[in-house]
């Protein structure tokens, strides 16, 4: 099956709950789950005994030794519905990378194929106490131990090694990353529930922190936070009857790399040309072309994500997105510029793993970004994860 | 004794950690196309077999950087004595993206560019465990 999606404009998002994003929140984690979904619920005008689908991913994106328990650390989508006191008809968890917009596929799907009539996605992320990615472990079986014992760990590491050579294939250098992370910044600034609200970075700030695993410094990566999101998703009929202006699923796509490599490791040319296969499907899928879209937004867990994003989707060739962002290409306030960043992303809300993406597309598509409106967005692109292995959706206002 | 991760060989991987111990970089190969694999797999990448019968072979040991990174904060803690330390990101010669990861013995000072040559060297850890690692070569 290839081509465009049988089922696009079918299904939309019709309403959403962001909770506060902090480092650390008093609660479980599954408590704040539980209570920002019946804000989404009530948000768009249903009632939890109308929701029968749930899906989410749960996924806990630490190399750490820290404990997994459904509730505390993680919630499940089937851990959420038991707690809303709903028996759903269908209850999935995505397992892939790029977990946002794969459980947006999920509920998509599930509504499409008329299985299910309103969904409830969410996605719960944890900051545990302690260091977050720091791992005793004195042993290294299975995979791991093709790497590990070789001192190659983690997920700086992992990214280290595409983003270093992508400086030294192009001649860019990691000053130029200043641009990136201070647009993030500035949009996340701006958003109440951010980590980072009112609290820009300078690029002097930026320049002046040490490197970690070099080129990667403390302020390329997002913070690890507590936070919840909930959007609920149901059909472009069944959404007509709702308070808020639908959101439109017009097309997604996948990155599926073929080729195998040791635990994390991304080469730049491996993330390139999966990048450039995600891209294809994706406009073959939506029907457009990167021409079309408004509002991109792309993924930054790690800033060179923006970079590579950029390139992938076709809006920069090859080596052009650092020139690109440091003429200002990028900036929200800047007229005609392509504000890839607008929803603070990763970097300028905390580490949410997809969702500022998600929601910002959300938000300015239905109308509902507040101060921050902007006028012209009526084709807006969600991302998650790196391009070869993430995953991208379309978004239109109006079904296309 | 280290404090550094130490490799747990399983069936498959034991040649791999035997041949490491006496100084030898050795690489999956696929008995049915002959084709290098790392890490070995379930199914050859290269021709499909879900046979692959994968033998650790001997290989030069040269190969050229792709990438590196100076790691400057371990998240194992076992190579805190080690930082900082430079990780290389080296093809093979053997065989076109047969690319393995590990650190560069010549200090982080040492000036490195993308192309440059490399050779394996060994880490001695213990008794019977050596991890494979590079040098540049002069």
């Amino acid at each position: 099956m290839s081509g465009r999606f049988q089922a696009a404009g079918r299904v939309a998002i019709v309403g959403f709950a962001q909770s506060d994003i902090r480092r650390h929140v008093d609660t479980p984690l599954g408590g704040l789950a539980v209570e920002t979904a019946r804000r989404a619920i009530a948000d768009a005008g249903l009632r939890v005994d109308q929701i029968d689908g749930f899906v989410g991913a749960t996924l806990f994106p630490t190399a750490g030794a820290h404990r997994v328990e459904d509730g505390v650390s993680i919630v499940s989508p089937n851990w959420l519905a038991q707690r809303l006191g709903v028996e759903p008809a269908f209850a999935a968890g995505f397992d892939g990378i790029g977990q946002l917009t794969g459980s947006v596929v999920l509920a998509v799907n599930a509504v499409a194929s008329g299985a299910v009539d309103y969904v409830l996605l969410h996605r719960a992320l944890h900051n545990p106490a302690g260091a977050y990615h720091a791992n005793p472990m004195r042993e290294a079986g299975g995979p791991q131990q093709w790497t590990a014992p070789q001192g190659f760990f983690g997920p700086l590491a992992m990214i280290a090694l595409p983003y270093n050579e992508y400086l030294q294939r192009y001649g860019a250098r990691r000053e130029s990353m200043a641009s990136v992370v201070v647009e993030a910044r500035k949009n996340g600034a701006r958003i109440p529930w951010s980590f980072w609200h009112e609290r820009p970075l300078t690029a002097d700030e930026y320049l002046a922190a040490p490197t970690l695993f070099d080129p990667v410094c403390r302020f390329d990566c997002d913070i690890p936070v507590d936070g919840v999101a909930v959007f609920l998703l149901t059909s472009a009929e069944r959404a007509r009857d709702l308070p808020h202006h639908p959101v439109y699923v017009a097309g997604y796509a996948s990155g599926a790399p073929t080729r195998r490599r040791l635990p994390l490791h991304w080469p730049l040319d491996d993330i390139a040309e999966g990048g450039a296969g995600l891209a294809r499907r994706l406009w073959e899928h939506a029907g457009i072309g990167p021409r079309d879209v408004d509002l991109p937004q792309v993924y930054d867990g790690f800033s060179p994500f923006v970079w590579l994003w950029l390139e992938a989707l076709g809006f920069c060739g090859p080596g052009e997105a650092p020139g690109f962002i440091e003429d200002g290409g990028i900036d929200s306030d800047r007229p005609g510029a392509l504000a890839v960043l607008s929803g603070g992303g990763a970097l300028g809300n905390g580490r949410m793993h997809g969702v500022p993406q998600m929601l910002e597309c959300y938000l300015q598509l239905a109308c509902r970004a507040g101060e921050r409106q902007r006028s012209s967005a009526s084709i807006a692109v969600a991302c998650h994860s790196s391009p070869h292995y993430g995953g991208a959706i379309v978004y239109s206002a109006a079904p296309l | 004794m280290t404090n550094r991760p130490v490799p747990i060989p399983d069936e498959q991987s034991a040649p791999f950690w035997t041949a490491a111990a006496e100084h030898v970089l050795t690489a999956a190969r696929c008995v049915r196309c002959a084709a290098y694999s790392m890490p070995p797999d379930v199914v050859c990448p290269h021709c499909g077999s879900t046979d692959p019968q994968f033998a650790f072979t001997p290989l030069s040991g040269r190969g050229t950087v792709r990438s590196w990174t100076v790691v400057r904060q371990s998240f194992l803690p076992g190579f805190d004595d080690d930082l900082p330390f430079v990780l290389v990101d080296v093809e093979l010669v053997e065989q076109q993206e047969l690319r393995v990861i590990g650190r560069l013995l010549d200090g982080v000072d040492a000036p490195l560019r993308l192309g440059d040559q490399v050779t394996v060297g060994f880490e001695d850890l213990a008794p019977g465990l050596a991890v494979p690692a590079f040098a540049l070569s002069r």
